[in-house]
């Protein structure tokens, strides 16, 4: 479905100097350094594969995905998405995938959610049949219809979210590349993204392509993992290689009243130490279930504070060097 | 066309929310043209005439270059804005559309209030030509030849409005360049253009040829200069410059397929 | 004194963006010279009749030109309503600083700025091309000095006001759009107020307008006897007082609702 053969993508950075000659010369010079965003990358994505392509910020990922989606074009190697060169064949590829930026909208900010779906519609030139069949099995997944009338500036995030997840859908496509799409949502409405694009991916067949700084959203729904850093990848493989390269410990803070005399050590716990009065446990989630922990950590002592944190992706690439 | 029709159509309802803002916006560019043209009527009439062109026949000169821009002004609206596509990286959402990032953005949106601008232009040329009292013939062929002479003044500002906006892939910011290629053009062409110095009229027929779109047509039409030729060169002009901004446009694009900045 | 290291800092910021000043000076060289153009054949033949010559009306132009970038061309609402709009004018407004002064002091930075990197370079453009005037005589230095200072503070009121009313209307770029045509229109950018039909031009000269752009220019040609400066003193009053109360009633507008 998606091919990138040996990409590479590299940016001229001309340096600008300082003071009125300075930016007037700067103007015309020719002095830069070469940035290699995308340094020779390549992998293949089949169908209905579900990739998290993943990676500290900067490394790369938005670049890969602008080059997938032909709006960068490569400073060499190949790409294919669904059989057609991005860069040359444009729009049509674009008719082949669906893209959601979780930044920023593309819905139309005045109109009602109905009038967005409504000119994409004729924009794809989706015939009236199609679209309707769309309208009720999207409104089925995602709950739209409630706010198809209300203007999309008036949408909580998570609803926007719903709604720009559904307008990328509308062509039906068979590729769909999704850039941060649960960030700044709240835990209900993370949780019903994630339902709805499992079910994209296991009954649409979706072959899906997902950069994103939450560890959940890789755990629940990847597959395949794509870690990429300074442009270069470092890992492709299943979750588990993931895993099993760096291990993914979920991490328990707990603050005692006062130090507990005896703790008795448990299957899956990784680490135990103690910082600044707190005892921190690094554990494995599939192996000890956070209430199974919770409850032996009330049973050590009298516990004030519990705070439970994930792992940062940026510390996962950290381990991986 | 289905297409045009909805975006369109969705352009106006997203400006019908703000009803009074629309309203209030409206009134004050209405204002501000008026202002603009009391002014020149107010030296026309102490004066009487700019170099032999009477306050009826600057009127002509200045009401199809105003039609032309204030339309401009309405339906290029996304292109004259273009610089907030570059600095807040908007324009990335319009290359994954299967439809060329142009014709989206002629279609996003419609800035209305302006369209205040364009009536009062018209009235200004329907005052014009009444006060002109030409003989049965010229007034024929005048009224004939206005809707080419406006259209190839919007073909041309479209066209300078466009080129701005290429240079925006790589500066990023336009608005002071519009002072150069749109706004004192314009300005200068609501008068005529006999009265500027040489190297302002060569700026006016070459690079920036705003001069072709009213002065050469109506020099022939008011019987002051000039051949039949003078009716066929704007629309001529205003397709060549069309195409040659078109692929200096394209070649923005290729430019922001390889830096995306 | 916090006021002049705003100023200060206002200026320096200001100093960094030279290419696309140097645009904004051609551009407004070249709108001088169009001015200047529609005057001279406007005039040709008909001096006579006129109390301007040829010379006289392209002076004048250059002479706008110039004080437009100090006294026109000011930053849209001086920014308050992107504070009202993001909520910052609620912690502004009850800092110990006064924030009429705390604003203007900004603007003024950027006025000082634009005086020596806009209104020099374009008045030597026009001083090499066409031509600018000398004042004659002494005293007109200094009355010139003091109409250009009226001037500014009548312009910064002027914008100030369109800013301030965002506390009540939040949307101000037309109400801005509006000022700025009057200022450039009724304050003689191009065409002299007197040269307007009867009514009109004797409203102008008693309308602030004119005091921001007219006077100084026509003190600065010798045209105009330095009693202008006291129609500019009487705008400078009022609106200062007059701004002073809005931005007291805007505070408490403000406590009233929190923002």
């Amino acid at each position: 479905m998606i091919v990138a053969d040996q990409l590479n993508k590299h940016f001229k950075i001309y340096e600008t100097k300082r003071g009125f000659v300075g930016s007037m010369t700067s103007l015309f010079s020719t002095k830069h350094h070469l940035v290699k965003a995308v340094n020779d990358i390549s992998f293949e994505v089949k169908e209905g594969e579900f990739v998290g392509y993943i990676g500290p910020n900067g490394a790369g990922k938005s670049t890969t995905i602008k080059m997938l989606s032909g709006i960068l074009h490569p400073t060499s190697g190949k790409i294919e998405v669904s059989g057609l060169s991005p860069q040359k064949r444009r729009k049509e590829v674009a008719k082949k995938i669906g893209i959601v930026f979780g930044q920023r909208t593309q819905l139309w900010w005045d109109l009602p959610l109905r009038d967005s779906f409504d000119i994409l519609k004729e924009m794809y030139k989706v015939p009236d049949a199609k679209y309707n069949q769309f309208l009720k099995l999207y409104d089925d997944m995602l709950q739209i219809g409630k706010f198809m009338n209300t203007p999309v500036r008036k949408l909580s995030l998570g609803q926007r979210m719903r709604g720009d997840l559904a307008a990328a859908m509308i062509h039906d496509p068979d590729v769909l590349f999704l850039d941060e799409p649960t960030i700044g949502l709240d835990v209900n409405a993370k949780t019903s993204i994630r339902a709805f694009l499992k079910e994209l991916n296991s009954n649409e067949k979706k072959t899906i392509l997902l950069t994103t700084h939450d560890m959940d959203d890789i755990e629940q729904l990847c597959s395949r993992v794509i870690v990429i850093n300074h442009g270069q990848l470092v890992l492709d493989g299943t979750l588990d290689d993931l895993k099993q390269t760096i291990g993914l410990p979920s991490v328990m803070e707990v603050q005692y009243r006062s130090k507990p005399e005896n703790i008795e050590p448990l299957h899956g716990i990784e680490k135990m130490s103690w910082e600044n009065g707190k005892l921190i446990l690094l554990y494995d989630r599939t192996i000890l279930s956070s209430p199974a922990l919770l409850q032996s950590v009330t049973k050590w002592g009298e516990p004030i504070d519990i705070q439970m944190k994930e792992p940062e992706i940026e510390e996962v690439i950290r381990k991986i060097y | 066309m289905n297409l045009f029709i909805k975006l369109v159509s969705g352009s106006i309802r997203s400006q019908m929310q703000y009803k009074i803002n629309f309203l209030v916006s409206s009134l004050s560019y209405a204002l501000i043209m008026a202002v603009d043209f009391i002014l020149l009527a107010a030296i026309l009439h102490r004066f009487d005439n700019v170099k032999g062109w009477n306050l009826y026949e600057v009127g002509l000169l200045y009401g199809i270059s105003s039609v032309a821009i204030t339309l401009y002004r309405v339906f290029g609206v996304e292109i004259h804005n273009f610089e907030k596509y570059m600095i807040e990286g908007e324009f990335d959402s319009l290359l994954i559309r299967p439809v060329s990032p142009l014709s989206l953005l002629l279609t996003k949106n419609l800035d209305l209030s302006r369209i205040g601008g364009t009536v009062q232009g018209v009235l200004i040329l329907a005052i014009s030509i009444i006060g002109l009292s030409l003989k049965d013939f010229d007034m024929f062929l005048l009224l004939v030849y206005l809707p080419i002479s406006i259209f190839s003044g919007l073909i041309i500002c479209f066209s300078l409005g466009l080129l701005t906006a290429t240079i925006a892939f790589w500066t990023q910011r336009i608005k002071d360049f519009q002072v150069f290629t749109l706004y004192a053009p314009f300005n200068a062409a609501n008068y005529p253009m006999n009265i500027y110095p040489g190297w302002l009229k060569l700026i006016f027929f070459t690079v920036i040829p705003v001069g072709f779109m009213n002065y050469t047509p109506i020099l022939f039409l008011l019987n002051k200069g000039g051949t039949v030729w003078n009716l066929a060169l704007p629309p001529a002009v205003a397709l060549v410059f069309l195409f040659l901004t078109l692929r200096f446009w394209q070649f923005g694009i290729r430019h922001y397929h390889s830096t995306g900045s | 004194m916090v006021y002049w290291i705003l100023l200060q800092k206002s200026f320096m910021r200001n100093l960094q963006y030279k290419v696309a000043h140097l645009i904004n000076n051609a551009a407004s060289a070249i709108f001088g010279f169009v001015f200047i153009a529609i005057w001279t054949g406007v005039l040709q033949g008909k001096e006579s009749e006129s109390p301007y010559g040829v010379l006289d009306m392209t002076y004048y132009i250059a002479a706008v030109q110039c004080i437009l970038w100090v006294s026109g061309f000011l930053t849209a609402g001086l920014n308050i309503q992107n504070g009202v709009r993001n909520g910052a004018i609620s912690l502004e407004l009850v800092r110990p600083t006064n924030f009429f002064l705390y604003v203007t002091s900004q603007e003024a930075g950027r006025l000082v700025y634009n005086f020596f990197f806009r209104s020099i370079p374009i008045g030597i453009v026009f001083a090499l091309t066409v031509g600018f005037y000398v004042p004659q005589h002494v005293p007109t230095y200094l009355f010139l000095c003091i109409s250009i200072f009226l001037a500014i503070i009548i312009s910064i009121n002027l914008h100030y006001l369109v800013g301030i009313s965002a506390c009540w209307t939040t949307e101000i770029s037309w109400a801005h759009f509006v000022n700025f045509t009057l200022l450039a229109g009724l304050g003689g950018q191009f065409v002299p107020i007197d040269f307007l039909p009867a009514p009109l031009s004797v409203i102008t000269h008693y309308l602030p307008f004119a005091s921001a752009i007219y006077y100084p220019v026509m003190i600065f040609l010798e045209k105009s006897s330095s009693s202008v400066i006291f129609i500019q003193l009487f705008w400078t009053i009022v609106l200062t007082i007059m701004n002073l109360w809005l931005t007291e009633r805007a505070r408490q507008k403000l406590e009233i609702q929190g923002g």
